[in-house]
């Protein structure tokens, strides 16, 4: 009777201290689990969140701007500036001079930084951003803000002239810098950085060139061609959706993907311009129509001359890369005596085109595409396109990519054969490519520019070398020929350099 | 009989507790699922009042603190960026764990333990809250809030004797504040040469462990008791002061400190070229090291020589021996315009031995390109003796961390005294009306010296040393530092100015040994001085 009442009494017992330990098990999970979505939730507040959880006392010094401020890391940045700016000097002094060397053209013995500083003032990164746009892919946006006080000074030794030092002063450089992130499943889980400067806000870079011991005001001109070449690299290289991409770590990874490619064609017919603003004090404008996706590839109508409503019918080929964010600028011209004048401007972003579907449409001019610089609302006529976009298959793809790959190594051939003197064989044999015409806007670069550009060169090149493979390159191929391909628009210019120097 | 009965009750209710804690383990636990499911997290406007005040004490310290910034971009990039960490460690893990786990295995008897379940689960780490310090020394100091609440799944099935069992980890969670510290800077990537990790609290870690499906962290009182354990065994590696320390640059390389002095003597030089049109070349021998900063060492000019005889000794501080190479100029001395080249060679470090002196006839070249036609022309000979004396080892400090604590003064000086060194680091927001050419002037017992001018520059880093052997400890004396500005022309207006200038008593520093602080700077606007003060003493 003992043993069993003993028995019963033990049982229940024992079941009851197993559901009472399950039960300490459910409540201690429960609270765990309850807590981490808490500390997940707290890891990402929004401003509702916050009202809500604060009520009347919402901390004042709180906001959320799109971009998120980073005070700590600027703090941080000031403080470490001096050791990276020594440290960045010997990487630009060793990986840029023998770049500079490679790349010096004939006329000019020697190209070399006499000084190089990065200054005092560190750079701020205003805030940061960060987004998945797509799936194994994490995009970061760095507004960054740099007016920095760096003194670097060109040493030019030509053969005539013993040396021209050329001083590049007050730099500033306000962008927003996007970086993306590949994502791999092995450590460091980064196959492949991507670095551009986004379109929009537009980059600007800002900086004053100077001959120490002389004057670059003495050729007229010349600081405004030097602009006009360093914007057309920057957008060209680094100006988003051009980009450099950066492979990390061990891991082969297949970055085709992230590299920019040729999406479509473009046939573009310039048909005519209507009530195109006068410039001229006697007559009529000459019109022609400067047509370009790129600045790198530009092409040109024939001018009309004299005539306000001129008609061209002119068509031409050009090649997109990416839908989404380029756009096709039509820029109308006054041909005159010395400078030519801008008429008017406007563009086609070529996200509004549909495919295989010829349309034809009339464009209103403005004078500038920077909204914020239009004072006069005055009409300056309209212009009148047909446009059709073809998207690329695969085969055409291909085939587009090993023509470009062709222009490039003709143009790199014709560069060491030294036959390239000016910008404009230079550019005429790149448009070739894409139809017929003539680089216009970037043959005014071409001409007698001084060593000044070497610097932006060596810029380039150093960028090419960082990252090895540029903005509209095939995987695949040797880095040489990339590193050719992407330089190249600029060497020509430093070989006209030299007669002015 | 009711003794009998009583002795029965007592083993039928031990037999009973048995048999029923495993009908209850069997009834409650055992079927109990074991995989771990992600949590259901609803947005946060959505929650009731309840839940948002239990929310409360977990409130990241940004919104609470206008001191600590808020980071969550980062979150959010490691949230995007977890599910391949998540994959990427759990399979590093693995690989590192079979090799030990096949070797460990035959010495216990166990069949196999392998991972069942190996997942960190699908909430990552989040920081709530990042505060950085600044102080005057070089270094960083950054205090993330880190919160790792997480529903990893690790289970291990072990399997001995025909049996198996399992054990897993699950909901670990641990908040800690670490404060990390990059020092010392140094002038090349990455730019700081150690991180130093230490908790400022002890950390707070909560888990589950269960053993074949049961929760043994439920059992009350063992979790508390485990919790403390570890937290002490954590807080007893890692609590500050105590740090963890992880090199990343040697540091003596980094900071480019000397290794040895290079002697040169420059004897002769023959048959040198002509150069100015009356008369015979003025010669003159201009040598430096190469990536060093200093200004170049000059010889006398010797006046209508061709073949000039110096003797004349220069020593050399020597950084790197592997690459640094000495580079002999000759110039042709004019009294007006450019001093001519007269020739030049360069003699690599490399070639020396130590301690080895070494008579060198050079033949002067116009450059150092081989392929120069130019070169072949002879431009004759210049002769130097050179010995490389590098530091014994006992005399290269080091620790790196003698930067920061105070040396020894060197043997000889007297007793009671010491030497006083003055390092100027850098000053801020100096401005002059006319010109701000800046540099620092310090006068101590009628003693001046100078720092370098600095062209142009409202922020002036010197980062100069001055060292001032006294007899007995500057108790009662005061240190004058003046920001000077020189115009750079041959201004007759403004030729020099004060940009502000400060005292400073010594008495601090005689005990403290070392006081490294920013001070205003007196009669300027905004103008600070960093200055460094140690007192060394033998």
């Amino acid at each position: 009777m003992g043993l069993i009442s003993g028995i019963l009494m033990g049982i229940v017992v024992g079941i009851a201290l197993m559901a009472g330990w399950r039960h300490m098990m459910r409540y201690r999970s429960t609270k765990r689990v309850a807590k981490a979505v808490d500390i997940k939730l707290l890891g990402s507040l929004s401003r509702d969140d916050l009202k809500k959880i604060c009520g009347d006392n919402y901390p004042e010094w709180i906001s959320f701007p799109v971009y998120e401020q980073v005070k700590w890391l600027n703090k941080q940045l000031s403080k470490l500036w001096p050791f990276v700016a020594d440290a960045a000097t010997m990487v630009i002094r060793e990986s840029v001079e023998p770049l500079l060397e490679d790349y010096r053209p004939p006329g000019i013995t020697s190209l070399k930084f006499s000084k190089l500083s990065l200054g005092n003032v560190a750079p701020k990164i205003e805030g940061i951003r960060v987004q998945s746009l797509k799936k194994g892919q994490i995009t970061m946006d760095i507004d960054f803000r740099w007016g920095g006080d760096p003194s670097i000074v060109l040493a030019v030794e030509a053969a005539l002239v013993a040396s021209l030092p050329i001083q590049l002063k007050d730099l500033q450089v306000f962008t927003v810098v996007r970086v993306i992130f590949q994502l791999a499943e092995e450590i460091p889980c980064i196959s492949a950085v991507v670095v551009a400067l986004l379109a929009e806000p537009k980059p600007k870079i800002d900086y004053t060139l100077k001959a120490v011991g002389g004057s670059l005001t003495a050729l007229p001109g010349l600081s405004d061609m030097i602009d006009d070449t360093v914007e057309s690299i920057i957008t060209d290289m680094l100006q988003w959706p051009h980009r450099i991409v950066v492979p990390i770590g061990g891991v082969p990874v297949d970055i085709s993907d992230l590299e920019l490619k040729p999406q479509g064609r473009l046939d573009v017919t310039v048909v005519k311009a209507n009530d195109l603003k006068n410039m001229e004090m006697i007559g009529k404008s000459d019109p022609y129509v400067v047509v370009y996706v790129r600045p790198l590839y530009k092409v040109k109508t024939k001018v009309i001359d004299n005539n306000l409503n001129p008609v061209w019918n002119q068509t031409f080929e050009m090649i997109a890369e990416d839908k989404e964010t380029q756009s096709l600028i039509f820029e109308v011209f006054d041909e005159d005596v010395g400078q030519d004048k801008r008429l008017g401007v406007t563009k086609l972003p070529l996200i509004d085109l549909e495919p295989d579907n010829p349309k034809e449409i009339d464009l209103r001019l403005f004078p500038s595409l920077d909204m914020l610089k239009i004072k006069d609302k005055k009409d300056r006529g309209t212009l009148t396109v047909k446009i059709l976009y073809h998207e690329f298959n695969k085969e055409e793809q291909m085939a587009a990519l090993e023509e470009e790959k062709r222009i490039l190594e003709e143009r790199k051939k014709l560069k060491e054969e030294g036959v390239i003197g000016s910008t404009m064989d230079a550019v005429g044999a790149g448009v070739g490519f894409v139809g017929s015409g003539i680089g216009a806007g970037v043959g005014l670069v071409g001409t007698g520019i001084g060593a000044g550009v070497g610097l932006v060169g060596a810029v380039g090149s150093g960028l090419s070398k960082a990252g090895k493979f540029m903005g509209r390159t095939i995987t695949g191929t040797s880095s040489s020929s990339k590193k050719s391909g992407s330089s190249t628009p600029v060497t020509p210019q430093e070989n006209g350099g030299a007669k002015p120097a | 009989m009711g003794f009998f009965s009583t002795i029965f009750g007592f083993v039928g209710f031990g037999m009973g507790i048995a048999i029923g804690l495993v009908i209850g383990y069997f009834l409650f636990i055992y079927f109990q699922p074991t995989d771990v499911k992600d949590p259901v997290i609803r947005p946060l406007v959505e929650q009731d009042s309840e839940t948002l005040q239990r929310l409360l004490p977990e409130i990241p310290l940004w919104v609470k603190n206008p001191d600590y910034d808020r980071v969550d971009w980062l979150n959010k990039f490691i949230g995007i960026m977890w599910p391949y960490l998540d994959k990427a460690i759990c399979k590093t893990v693995k690989n590192i764990a079979k090799p030990i786990i096949a070797e460990q295995i035959p010495k216990y008897k166990i069949e196999s333990v392998e991972f069942e379940a190996l997942t960190l689960g699908s909430l990552p780490p989040t920081f709530q809250g990042m505060k950085v310090y600044v102080t005057d020394e070089k270094e960083l100091i950054m205090e993330p809030s880190l919160k790792l609440a997480a529903n990893p799944n690790v289970t291990v099935a072990v399997k001995a004797f025909g049996l198996k069992a399992t054990v897993q980890v699950v909901d670990l969670q641990i908040f800690a504040s670490p404060r990390i510290t990059l020092k010392p800077l140094v002038p090349s990537f990455p730019c700081f040469a150690k991180i130093l990790v230490s908790l400022m609290e002890k950390p707070h870690v909560d888990f589950g462990l269960k053993l074949v499906g049961a929760d043994l962290m439920s059992i009350p009182g063992l979790y508390r008791f485990v919790q403390e354990l570890i937290k002490d065994q954590v807080a007893n590696m890692y609590l500050w002061p105590k740090t963890l320390e992880v090199p990343i640059l040697d540091p003596a390389k980094a900071m480019k400190r000397p290794v040895g002095i290079l002697h040169v003597k420059v004897l002769r030089a023959m048959k040198l070229k002509k150069k100015d049109l009356l008369g015979a070349s003025d010669p003159y021998v201009k040598m430096k090291l190469t990536e060093d900063k200093l200004p170049s060492k000059k010889t006398t000019v010797k006046h209508k020589n061709l073949n000039p005889e110096w003797n004349e000794e220069f020593n050399m501080v020597v950084k790197d021996p592997q690459s640094q190479s000495l580079e002999l100029h000759i110039y042709d001395w004019e009294q007006v315009g450019k001093h001519d080249k007269m020739g030049m060679n360069v003699i690599p470090m490399k070639d020396l031995t130590p301690d080895e002196p070494k008579v060198l006839t050079l033949d002067l070249l116009k450059n150092m390109d081989l392929n120069d036609v130019q070169n072949e022309k002879s431009r004759g000979q210049i002769v130097v003796e050179v010995t490389y004396k590098p530091f014994k080892e006992e005399d290269i400090p080091k620790d790196f961390e003698d930067s920061n604590t105070v040396q020894k003064a060197p043997e000889g000086t007297p007793d009671g005294g010491g030497v006083l060194v003055i390092v100027v680091h850098e000053a801020q927001d100096v401005e002059g009306k006319h010109h701000t050419n800046p540099y620092a002037r310090i006068l101590f017992r009628g003693e001046e010296r100078k720092t370098k001018h600095l062209k142009k520059n409202r922020d002036p880093r010197w980062e100069e040393e001055f060292t001032f052997t006294l007899e007995e400890p500057p108790t009662n004396d005061k240190l004058h530092v003046e920001v000077i500005s020189t115009s750079s022309r041959m201004g007759l207006l403004h030729p020099k100015e004060t940009l502000g200038y400060i005292d400073i008593n010594l008495s601090d520093v005689v005990n403290n040994k070392r006081i490294n602080e920013k001070y205003h700077l007196i009669d300027s606007r905004n103008g600070k001085i960093q200055i460094e003060l140690q007192w060394r003493t033998s």
